[in-house]
């Protein structure tokens, strides 16, 4: 079989992704939602449970009182916070094994997801005046495809490696020219395998090169390109791959940004890594 | 013996042979150590950024996160522990840029360029240097020798 076959067929080895993130949305879009109802959503998913009590007493959330019940989650949290909790908890299990290929400890790429998630929501304020939790679930799984692609590239590395370091490619273009697939198109096709909308599977898709997808419009795959682009710079669980990105010159533009609109996120983020380190733990 | 982990925007010093000081990860930030073989004092700076004009405050709140507020701290902080500046050799990593022909993002190259300037003004030489390209490192400084070794993302650690 070719490797982009197995690489493809290795998809549908994925556990299904939880449901309880979507269920939760359409509760709480009628406006008679009952607490009891969503929460009993929730406790469907034991893995979900556990970890969002431990993220809702993140600093970042912004709980005041001590949650200690899926009841009080729901009540503090709000419907984004609680929303983001969810995901957050239903993509870190795919994250435990890490992407080794790509990096030396398996908790490096949880960490750098949640870094751009985090730094999605700040550009995304920056730019919009609000947060988005859609644009945070694809800021969180943009690398979903190096958990696959790991292997491969670990096996490819010395052709990748002399294509990045003496041709000036970039890693994404070198996984597609020596194994036939990247992982930022790897990962538009597992997000499709999960069922997630296609705003999300083409923010991931084009996550390196946002000036390739047509619709132009679309915002979200151009931020989550900034956020990470942000934080490889700052070594937020830069890989094997470090900065060997391209950069896309009409971004900053595009969006009426200034050098220092970045450098001022950047200190930002900081301050939020530090409010989310019970996000990054749950791994 | 101990690691003393440098985190982003943090400086570590120390007069302790046992200690390693260690930063890990520096892409488009840099490492400034600094050792004083006869004091046996040495130093870690990990700065994010070139200028603490961009926010007076944080640089207030945390001077090791911008290159103009951060290196005279690591100095000073060095000094106190009996360090001379006469003595002090300095070795420097980081500043990774992405692959970047419109200079857009250019980080790496900002925090290199604010960094010379800092040491020309200040009459300080940099004896090794590791910056630039597209890869990220780490740095570290080993207080019984005085050796800084780098490694680069995938790579061997090497002295520096």
């Amino acid at each position: 079989m070719k490797t982009v076959d197995r690489i493809l067929k290795s998809i549908t080895t994925l556990p299904a992704f939880p449901a309880t993130g979507n269920k939760v949305a359409q509760l709480l879009s009628k406006p008679d939602y009952s607490v009891a109802e969503i929460a009993n959503v929730i406790k469907l998913d034991p893995s979900i449970t556990a970890n969002i009590l431990k993220m809702a007493n993140s600093v970042y959330f912004g709980t005041r009182q001590k949650i200690s019940t899926i009841n009080d989650a729901v009540v503090h949290l709000g419907q984004k916070n609680l929303l983001r909790a969810i995901q957050t908890a239903g993509v870190s299990k795919y994250y435990k094994k890490g992407a080794g290929g790509y990096y030396d400890k398996a908790t490096d790429l949880w960490e750098h997801s949640v870094a751009v998630a985090l730094m999605s929501q700040i550009i995304s304020k920056k730019i919009t005046g609000e947060e988005d939790t859609t644009l945070y679930t694809a800021a969180l799984l943009h690398d979903v495809g190096k958990i696959i692609m790991g292997e491969f590239v670990r096996d490819s590395l010395a052709k990748i490696s002399a294509l990045v370091s003496t041709q000036r490619v970039s890693f994404v273009e070198a996984e597609q020219f020596v194994i036939g697939i990247n992982h930022a198109e790897l990962g538009g096709k597992i997000a499709a395998y999960w069922n997630f909308p296609v705003e999300i599977r083409e923010a991931i898709s084009f996550h390196h090169r946002p000036d390739l997808l047509e619709k132009e419009e679309k915002m979200m795959p151009w931020i989550v390109y900034m956020a990470d682009q942000a934080c490889l710079m700052l070594g937020l669980g830069g890989g094997i791959d470090g900065l060997s990105y391209r950069a896309v010159d009409q971004v900053l533009k595009k969006f009426n940004l200034r050098m220092k609109d970045l450098e001022m996120s950047m200190v930002l983020l900081t301050d939020d890594l530090n409010r989310a380190r019970e996000l990054i733990n749950i791994v | 013996m101990s690691d003393l982990i440098v985190g982003i925007s943090d400086i570590k010093v120390s007069n302790n042979a046992q200690d390693i000081l260690v930063t890990y990860a520096l892409g488009s930030c840099i490492g400034i150590v600094v050792f004083d073989p006869v004091a046996k004092v040495g130093g870690m700076l990990h700065y994010m950024l070139p200028d603490s004009n961009l926010d007076q405050n944080k640089a207030k709140e945390n001077p090791a996160m911008f290159a103009d507020t951060g290196i005279p701290l690591l100095f000073k902080s060095c000094y106190k522990l009996g360090a001379e500046k006469k003595r002090m050799l300095v070795k420097v990593a980081g500043g990774a840029s992405i692959l970047d022909d419109t200079n857009y993002f250019r980080i790496g190259q900002k925090n290199i360029m604010a960094m010379r300037k800092i040491f020309w003004k200040n009459n300080v030489m940099i004896e090794k240097e590791d910056t630039g390209a597209n890869y990220n490192r780490t740095l570290r400084l080993e207080m019984s020798t005085g050796k800084v070794f780098v490694r680069s993302s995938g790579g061997e650690m090497k002295e520096l």
